[in-house]
C-alpha cells in the first residue's frame, strides 16, 4: 500500500490532524508517522489519484488544520511514497534540513494576494491619461463605432496602456504590502491577474498585514485585491525562490516557485 | 486556519477564491524526489492555457467596444447606468473565446475546476479548449 504525504512537522506539534478525512473516495484517514524529532502527516494513497477539486481541497484542509496549531511544511499536491517506511527513511535522512526549515517558518503563515483591474475603472484611467486614445475613441463614437481597422487600432492602444498600468499597479501594490512581510514570493504570471504574490507574515503581525491590504484597496480603488490566508507556507518551504521583503520590487513579474 | 479562503472579497466570487488557493496547492509546496507525484496531465493543460498571450484581436475589439460606450464625464463608478453596461461587456468577454486581459483566464480555469468536480475516476478530463469552443458556439446561436 503506497502512502500519500501531506506535510512534515515537528513530532512535538501539539495538535496533529490524526483521523481527519484525507484524499480519495471514500476519504482515507489521516495518520501520523513519527521519526525522531519529526513527524509526517500521511494517509493511504488511493489508487488512481488525480488532481480533482475534492482531493485538492482535502489536501489543503488537512494542511490548514495542521498549520493552525503549529508549523507544518506543506507538500505539493500529489506526493506519494512507496510505503510508510520510505517516508520515515526520508525524514531520518534529511532531518537536519527539515528541522532547519521548520525553525525558520515557525510562527509564520503565508498570505497570497492576487489582484485584477476593475475593467471599467482602469479604462477610465487609461482614457483620462491618454489624449490620443481619447481622441480616437471619440472619432470612433462619432462614426457610429468606427471601422474594423479603427477599432483594432483603438483596442491595441488601450491594451498596451492597460498592460503598462498592470505593471505599475503591481509595483504599487507590493510597495504597500512588503513592509509588513518577512519574505515575498512572486507566483507565475498569467492573464488571470496582474499580481500574484505570496507574503510570509508572522502570526502576530497578521493584523498589521491585513490593515495594509485595506490601505492598498483604498489607495488603488481600480484594483480588485483578493486575499487568501492564513495558509501553510506553501511558497516558502524551500529557501530558494523567495526573496526577503523589502528587496527591490521587480515589477511583480518573473516566476517564483515553478 | 480551517476556513479557506479565510477572506473573501466582494468582486472575487466563490470559485475564483477557491482557484486562488488551489493554484498554490498544485504549484508550490515541498517536493521530495524520493516520492512519486501523481499525474497532473489535465492540470498542465490548464496551466498552459492560462498563460496565453494577452493581446489578441478579440481583446482589442472588446476594449474598443468598451471605450466607445464609456462615458468619460461620469468618471469611474459614478454613473449608475454604466456599471451594468460595462459589466455585461466584461462578462461576455470572459465567457467567450477571448481570454480577456483582465478576467477571462481566471474564469476559464474556474470553469474547468467545476467540470473536474463532477468527473469520475476513470474518465479522461474534458479538454478546456473544447468546452470553450462549445461555449463560443452557444453564444453565436
Amino acid at each position: 500500500m503506497s502512502t500519500y504525504v501531506y506535510g512534515i512537522t515537528a513530532s512535538t506539534h501539539p495538535a496533529l490532524p490524526e483521523g481527519m478525512d484525507g484524499v480519495g473516495t471514500p476519504p482515507r484517514k489521516v495518520r501520523i508517522l513519527k521519526e525522531g524529532d519529526l513527524a509526517a502527516v500521511v494517509s493511504d494513497a488511493p489508487e488512481g489519484l488525480r488532481p480533482k477539486r475534492k482531493d485538492l481541497l482535502a489536501h489543503q484542509n488537512v494542511l490548514s488544520e495542521a498549520g493552525a496549531a503549529g508549523c507544518v511544511l506543506p507538500m505539493r499536491f500529489g506526493s506519494v511514497a512507496t510505503d510508510d517506511k520510505s517516508v520515515t527513511d526520508v525524514l531520518a535522512e534529511r532531518a537536519d534540513h527539515y528541522k532547519e526549515r521548520l525553525g525558520a517558518l515557525d510562527g509564520r503563515v503565508e498570505y497570497n494576494i492576487k489582484a485584477n483591474h476593475v475593467e471599467e475603472a482602469v479604462l477610465h484611467h487609461v482614457m483620462a491619461e491618454n489624449q490620443q486614445i481619447r481622441a480616437l475613441a471619440e472619432a470612433n463614437r462619432k462614426a457610429g463605432g468606427g471601422s474594423y481597422e479603427a477599432k483594432i487600432q483603438l483596442g491595441e492602444m488601450v491594451a498596451a496602456a492597460v498592460q503598462a498600468r498592470e505593471a505599475e499597479d503591481a509595483r504599487a501594490l507590493r510597495s504597500v504590502l512588503e513592509p509588513q512581510a518577512e519574505a515575498v514570493s512572486v507566483g507565475p504570471e498569467s492573464t488571470g491577474w496582474l499580481a500574484n504574490v505570496s507574503f510570509l507574515v508572522g502570526r502576530d503581525a497578521a493584523e498589521e498585514f491585513l490593515a495594509a491590504v485595506e490601505r492598498a484597496r483604498a489607495e488603488l480603488p481600480h484594483l480588485e485585491v483578493r486575499v487568501n490566508g492564513p495558509l501553510p507556507p506553501y511558497s516558502f518551504v524551500e529557501p530558494g525562490p523567495a526573496e526577503p521583503a523589502g528587496a527591490a520590487a521587480g515589477g511583480g513579474a518573473g516566476t517564483g516557485a515553478g | 486556519m480551517t476556513v479557506v479562503p479565510a477572506q473573501q472579497t466582494g468582486g472575487g466570487g466563490g470559485s475564483s477564491g477557491l482557484y486562488d488557493v488551489l493554484e498554490l496547492v498544485l504549484d508550490r509546496g515541498l517536493v521530495i524526489d524520493a516520492f512519486v507525484r501523481v499525474s497532473l496531465v489535465g492540470i498542465e493543460i490548464l496551466k498552459i492555457d492560462v498563460r496565453v498571450v494577452v493581446a489578441s484581436v478579440d481583446t482589442y475589439l472588446r476594449f474598443a467596444e468598451a471605450c466607445n460606450r464609456l462615458d468619460l464625464e461620469a468618471g469611474p463608478r459614478k454613473d449608475p447606468g454604466l456599471p451594468d453596461l460595462v459589466g455585461s461587456i466584461t462578462e461576455s468577454g470572459a465567457r467567450g473565446k477571448s481570454k480577456g486581459a483582465l478576467s477571462g483566464a481566471a474564469q476559464t480555469i474556474s470553469d474547468a475546476f467545476q467540470q473536474a468536480r463532477g468527473e469520475s475516476e476513470g474518465e479522461s478530463r474534458p479538454r478546456t479548449r473544447k468546452s470553450t469552443a462549445s461555449r463560443r458556439k452557444e453564444e453565436q446561436e
